[in-house]
């Protein structure tokens, strides 16, 4: 029965491997944040196939049939586990799996060590045809032959598809041919009709059929038609984390996530551990730390600056992403400069295939996304965005007669990078050196002016403010052996300008950084990882302003005088560094990796210097199970601006603090389904707060430091996330559901600060002697659902729910009105501090999609409906002039968005 | 400095939500019992010299004129009961601390201008301090910018119960070139840019809105210096404010002038605005509250006819 059997391995190449992050593993050297995305270095190869048993039905009913399959690949080469994507029933799908669970791969290798990988596998059975009559060879050849040679096009992306079997009619014996990596094809068949079948992994059953003459060659291309998503194919592979939690979000959720507007920062909101920010703020704030206390990285470079202008856009162009990181606590000592979280933008490489690009267009901006190669292992990627609300405003403002009224805003940001040193199709030999890198340069402006006044208004007000920032980073990865170093210097310009009336500021921040990560795989019991962290940054001051009360002079309260004008212009050099080593010990099922982070920072006069240590431990119990917990200490400096002289800043501050602890178990569940629990704690300790002490100085007067290292906080909780991924590029549906038990609180330690100065009154407000409670954003339940459906035809629909517990409030008693005539305002009259809250929060936004695909592009239509059911949500309570009854500031109302999308 | 844009994004967002949201009560639409204003005649009482002498305790026991505008436009003439006290901590803003308070006066009186004669530095507390010297020592400042002594009125009217603070300003000339404030007076209003002079009652018909302005006092506000917390002296001038009510409908700025952060100084413009519906025809009061910034103040009350 099994002469019968014809089963061809259409094993996927390195390139379209498909695979979801694979099994519990113990900790490995960990990815280098300046490289991030994994690379497989080693394909799988199969070096001992298995014939399959043809299902005796089909045989009989001369059924034929092609399997696919998830086959799970283990780090020593052998099956771990198969899955099939769709089943074909008749017995084939059991026969295919029995036989490929026998199967033996050489180990593939991701970043140069052996890892576990997932590849789309297609197992063909096909009947045999008869014997061929006696002298039949020498007659076939002598016949004369044909050629078909093409190029083989992912339809709509035009990228090349090797890997794929093309064959001529769907016989045992028929001739066949695999693509290369240029997706390039030959195949010698007889004249005549060739019945081409295409058979590729991730894209759907290519047939046609072509005429072929005697002895000449026939050109083709053949647009394969993608198998799942009409755009895209998630191309994920494992990689190893320490992490207690390290959640990925690839650039396809970043872009389809309903209500996010395709902002891939946003969508970071919708994980565990991260609280809703009011509005539609792109704030993280992630388990109960503040907003800026989590760092947002592109490659290892910190962003001066997340989002555009007004809590727009953030200014990472969602194309030119491949993945971003979040690590809500416990991540590893390369990472430092924050109390809160971490996020780490992974940016995308530059097509090597061929030109690729997009353009977008919605409500309010259009960019571009353009990637393509110069030579053989150098490729370019680049996109640009700029705004046009400002062309827009002027048709929509109010023209009234004596009024002048004129809003420009404008924003642009832009990436760039080239990648060099990976040659196409090429593995380095074991024990050769590899050196690979890119260079990337990114920015961002945005352009705010305001101009009104006139005879028939109260007061004239002219605001123009412009800010902007330039980086320009490297990446050189060496690897040899069982050593990796990853080398990434930057440099950078940030200016900030603003002229508002009588007060102008022009900033211009100079910084210069590094950082180096090596690691050392000494033997399978130990790795070893180290390297520094260095940044040094120039800030110039240029300051012109109304001389203010409180810092100037002590103010009577009321309504401001015309200050004299003072003016300053100080500069302040602030460098920050690090030395960090980490090592993991692995006992059996368990890793041990202790970690140490050695901070010194000066400013000026002052130095600051503390160590973090850290540990994270991990049990593996199975496959699919795992056991992980890690504590350690955290530090953030404070900005270096915040160093200018007292009483604007404080010279001397010091580093913020914080104490994180975390303990998890991730399960996963068959192939598309994982679980994750994670309970944490942190305590947060001097952390920066405004404004400080008044205090006497030497000279009989006062001085209130702007800042000072005051602040604390603690937070527990436990998070939950249930992620379904899709199995295969044909499974219709993904999401994830995130749900979040947590308390958080936040104040400052000490009495109540008291004094004049306005520039510091960023306390706790509401209160009258508390400077300690509930943190502002704390929120007991916070439920995410999203959900993504391909519905076909080009159709895609998601949706995403949110439900929340209301922000704490202090409530107001109000016994009678308070009124400070001299201030002609009213006081309020609190009760207990923050023992109150909004109503919960509830809200759903819905994505709806629209492809259309031709062969060398392709076309999306998409409506991103925010707060679609029009919940009146409560996102803040102001009070009357009297505080005598709450105001509450309803969120967004329903807010559809329409965009358009052309790639190619 | 990313959060600090950050945040002041998110406060924009939320200032404009708060402009889509209109509560009822406006402050400038006077419908029950209020006090509009308080002042000191003189504002500012300045010892010729900072040393505690007896020359300076002359100056800052001298009697003084208390004045608070109180309005009760439901109240039909009805007794309002009041108390005015003194009392040492500025945040102490009712008074409330006994045994850091000394009673100045107390009775009835009807709506309209409340005028008292007071001598609150001379008062002496029951444990035999003088309540100045309280004040300074629960000063933040230690009365480095000149003593301010919290005056509270509790007025109260069947349920309604106010109580207003204004601070009494005690100085000394501390830096060259320091002189005592003199209190602000405006120099008249005008509506829809005719003269509206005291006893007048100009006819205002429709639903507006009718543009109020007041009369230029830019010649009349004040340069003046103070003692600096970085250099020896800062140089300022006043920015008064006019806060505008009326009996009817509202205006729309409820508040003009002053220095913004920018520093430049607002019009005294502003557009009063009767209600849309509801109202009849009758006579309407309007108060223009001046306060000059350091603890001057002053007002003017109108009156016009208004029909729909």
């Amino acid at each position: 029965m099994s002469s019968n059997v014809n089963a061809r391995a259409a094993l996927a190449a390195a390139s379209l491997l498909v695979a979801a992050p694979v099994l519990a593993q113990a900790p490995q050297a960990d990815a280098p944040p300046a490289a991030a995305q994994p690379t497989i270095t080693r394909p799988p190869q199969l070096v001992q196939p298995v014939e399959a048993q043809y299902p005796p039905e089909a045989l009989k009913e001369g059924l034929t049939a092609s399997v696919r399959l998830i086959i799970t690949i283990a780090e020593d080469g052998a099956v771990s586990d198969v899955q099939p994507t769709e089943a074909v029933g008749h017995g084939f799908d059991e026969a295919a799996i029995a036989a490929v669970r026998q199967f033996r791969f050489s180990p593939a290798e991701v970043d140069g060590v052996p890892a576990p990988v997932q590849v789309e596998y297609v197992y063909h059975f096909t009947l045999e045809a008869p014997p061929p009559a006696e002298g039949t060879a020498a007659a076939e050849a002598e016949a004369p032959k044909a050629t078909l040679t093409g190029t083989l096009i992912s339809r709509g992306s035009r990228s090349r598809v090797p890997g794929a079997t093309v064959r001529c009619g769907d016989e045992a014996d028929a001739a066949e041919a695999l693509s290369d990596a240029d997706g390039r094809f030959t195949l010698e068949v007889p004249p005549g009709e060739c019945a081409v079948r295409v058979i590729a992994s991730g894209f759907q059953l290519y047939q046609t059929k072509e005429t072929l003459k005697a002895n000449e060659t026939t050109e083709v291309n053949f647009y394969l038609a993608p198998a799942g998503s009409p755009f895209e194919t998630v191309v994920r592979s494992a990689r190893p984390k320490k992490e207690v939690v390290r959640r990925t979000v690839t650039r396809e959720e970043a872009q389809k996530t309903p209500g996010t507007f395709g902002d891939p920062i946003r969508v970071l909101q919708a994980l565990p551990g991260v609280a809703r920010a009011p509005f539609i703020s792109g704030d993280l704030l992630v388990r109960g730390s503040n907003p800026g206390q989590t760092a947002t990285l592109m490659d290892g470079v910190r962003i001066p600056n997340l989002f555009h202008l007004l809590g727009g856009p953030s200014v990472v162009n969602a194309e030119f992403i491949d993945s971003l990181d979040f690590y809500p606590g416990g991540y590893g000592s390369q990472y430092g400069r924050a109390v809160g979280g971490v996020v780490d933008v992974t940016t995308r490489k530059g097509a090597a295939d061929t030109v690729h690009g997009s353009v977008k267009v919605d409500l309010l901006d259009a960019g571009f996304f353009l990637e393509a190669p110069v030579t053989d292992g150098i490729s370019v990627a680049a996109s640009a965005r700029r705004s046009y609300i400002d062309t827009l405003l002027p048709a929509v403002l109010p023209k009234n007669e004596g009024e002048t009224l004129s809003i420009v805003p404008v924003y642009w940001d832009y990436q760039l990078r080239v990648d060099f040193g990976a040659k196409r199709g090429t593995t380095p030999e074991p024990g050769t050196a590899r050196n690979t890198g890119y260079i990337m340069a990114f920015g961002s402006d945005d352009k705010l002016k305001l101009v009104t006044g006139g005879e028939e208004t109260d007061r004239d007000i002219s605001l123009d403010t412009r800010t902007r920032f330039h980086r320009v980073k490297g990446d050189w990865t060496y690897r040899k052996g069982d050593f990796t170093s990853v080398f990434t210097p930057y440099v950078g310009l940030d200016y900030f300008d603003i002229s508002f009336g009588q007060y102008i500021e022009h900033d211009v921040i100079s910084s210069l950084g590094a950082r180096e990560v090596m690691t050392l795989d000494v033997s399978s019991l130990l790795t070893l990882r180290t390297g520094l962290d260095v940044y040094f940054e120039h800030v110039k001051v240029d300051v012109q302003a109304p001389a203010p009360g409180g810092t100037e002079y002590v103010p009577f309260p009321g309504n401001d005088p015309v200050s004299e004008l003072i003016h300053e212009e100080p500069v302040i050099n602030g460098f920050d560094g690090a030395l960090f080593a980490e090592a993991d010990f692995k006992f059996g099922a368990f890793t041990v990796t202790p970690g140490l982070r050695g901070n010194f920072q000066r400013v000026n006069g002052t130095r600051n210097w503390l160590l973090d240590p850290r540990l994270w431990l991990r049990y593996t119990m199975s496959e699919r199970t795992a056991i992980k917990g890690s504590l350690g200490l955290y530090s953030q400096p404070a900005d270096t601006y915040q160093f200018i002289f007292s009483p604007y800043g404080n010279p001397l501050l010091d580093y913020q603090r914080a104490f994180q602890t975390s303990l998890g178990v991730e399960q996963r569940l068959g192939e598309t389904w994982n679980v994750d629990v994670t309970g944490f704690f942190n305590r947060r300790f001097e952390n920066v707060v405004s404004p400080g002490d008044l205090r006497p100085t030497s000279n009989g007067s006062f001085v209130q430091d702007r800042f000072v290292n005051m602040g604390i906080g603690k937070a527990y909780g436990v998070e939950l996330m249930v992620k379904k991924e899709r199995a295969s590029a044909t499974d219709k549906w993904s999401g994830w559901l995130s749900y979040t038990l947590s308390h958080a609180e936040d104040g400052r330690a000490g009495a109540k600060p008291r004094g004049d100065n306005p520039l510091g009154q960023d306390g706790p407000p509401g209160s009258d002697e508390e400077t300690y409670g509930l943190s502002p954003w704390d929120q007991t339940h916070i439920l995410t659902l999203v959900a993504n459906y391909i519905l076909g035809n080009g159709w895609e629909v998601g949706g995403r729910f949110r439900l929340t517990t209301g922000r704490p409030t202090t409530p107001l008693t109000h016994p009678h009105d308070i009124y400070d005539s001299d201030t002609n305002n009213y006081q309020p009259t609190y009760g207990p501090f923050r023992s109150a809250r909004t109503s919960s929060f509830h809200q759903l936004d819905v994505r709806v999609e629209k492809g259309w695909r031709f062969d060398n592009w392709t076309l999306a239509l998409y409506m991103d409906v925010q707060n679609i059911y029009n919940a009146e949500n409560v996102e803040f309570i102001f009070n009357d002039y009297r505080y005598r009854n709450d105001v509450k500031i309803p969120g967004i109302p329903i807010l559809p968005v329409l965009g358009v999308k052309g790639s190619f | 400095m990313d959060i600090r844009l950050e945040l002041g994004g998110l406060l924009l967002v939320a200032l404009g939500a708060v402009a889509c949201v209109d509560p009822d009560d406006k402050a400038s639409n006077v419908h029950d019992l209020r006090v509009l204003g308080m002042a000191v005649e003189r504002p500012e009482l300045m010892a010729p010299t900072c040393e505690f002498t007896a020359e300076a305790l002359e100056v800052f026991t001298e009697q003084v004129t208390f004045r608070a505008l109180l309005v009760d436009p439901a109240g039909e003439g009805r007794s309002l009961d009041y108390a005015l006290w003194a009392c040492a901590d500025p945040e102490d803003t009712i008074c409330e601390d006994a045994s850091q308070r000394l009673l100045l006066a107390e009775g009835t009186t009807t709506a309209g201008e409340l005028a008292l004669p007071i001598r609150p530095g001379a008062t002496v507390l029951p444990d035999g301090s003088l309540l100045l010297d309280k004040v300074r020592q629960a000063d933040p400042y230690q009365g480095y910018g000149g003593l301010r002594m919290p005056l509270v009125l509790n007025v109260r009217a069947g349920g309604e119960a106010i109580f207003a603070m204004k601070r009494m300003v005690f100085s000394c000339p501390a830096v060259p070139g320091m002189e005592a404030n003199q209190q602000p007076v405006l120099q008249g209003l005008t509506v829809e840019g005719a003269a509206w002079d005291d006893g007048a009652l100009p006819t205002l018909t429709g639903k507006g809105t009718f543009v109020v302005r007041a009369n230029d006092v830019s010649a009349l506000e004040e340069s003046y210096v103070v003692p600096g917390l970085r250099k020896e002296a800062v140089s300022l001038k006043e920015a008064w404010t006019i806060t505008w009510h009326a009996t009817l409908g509202e205006f729309t700025p409820e508040e003009t002038g002053s220095a913004d952060f920018n520093g430049q100084p607002g019009r005294h413009r502003t557009e009063w605005e009767p209600p849309e519906k509801g109202a009849v025809a009758q006579e309407v009061t309007f108060w223009a509250v001046v306060r000059d910034g350091r603890g001057g103040s002053s007002w003017l009350i109108r009156k016009a006819r208004w029909t729909p």
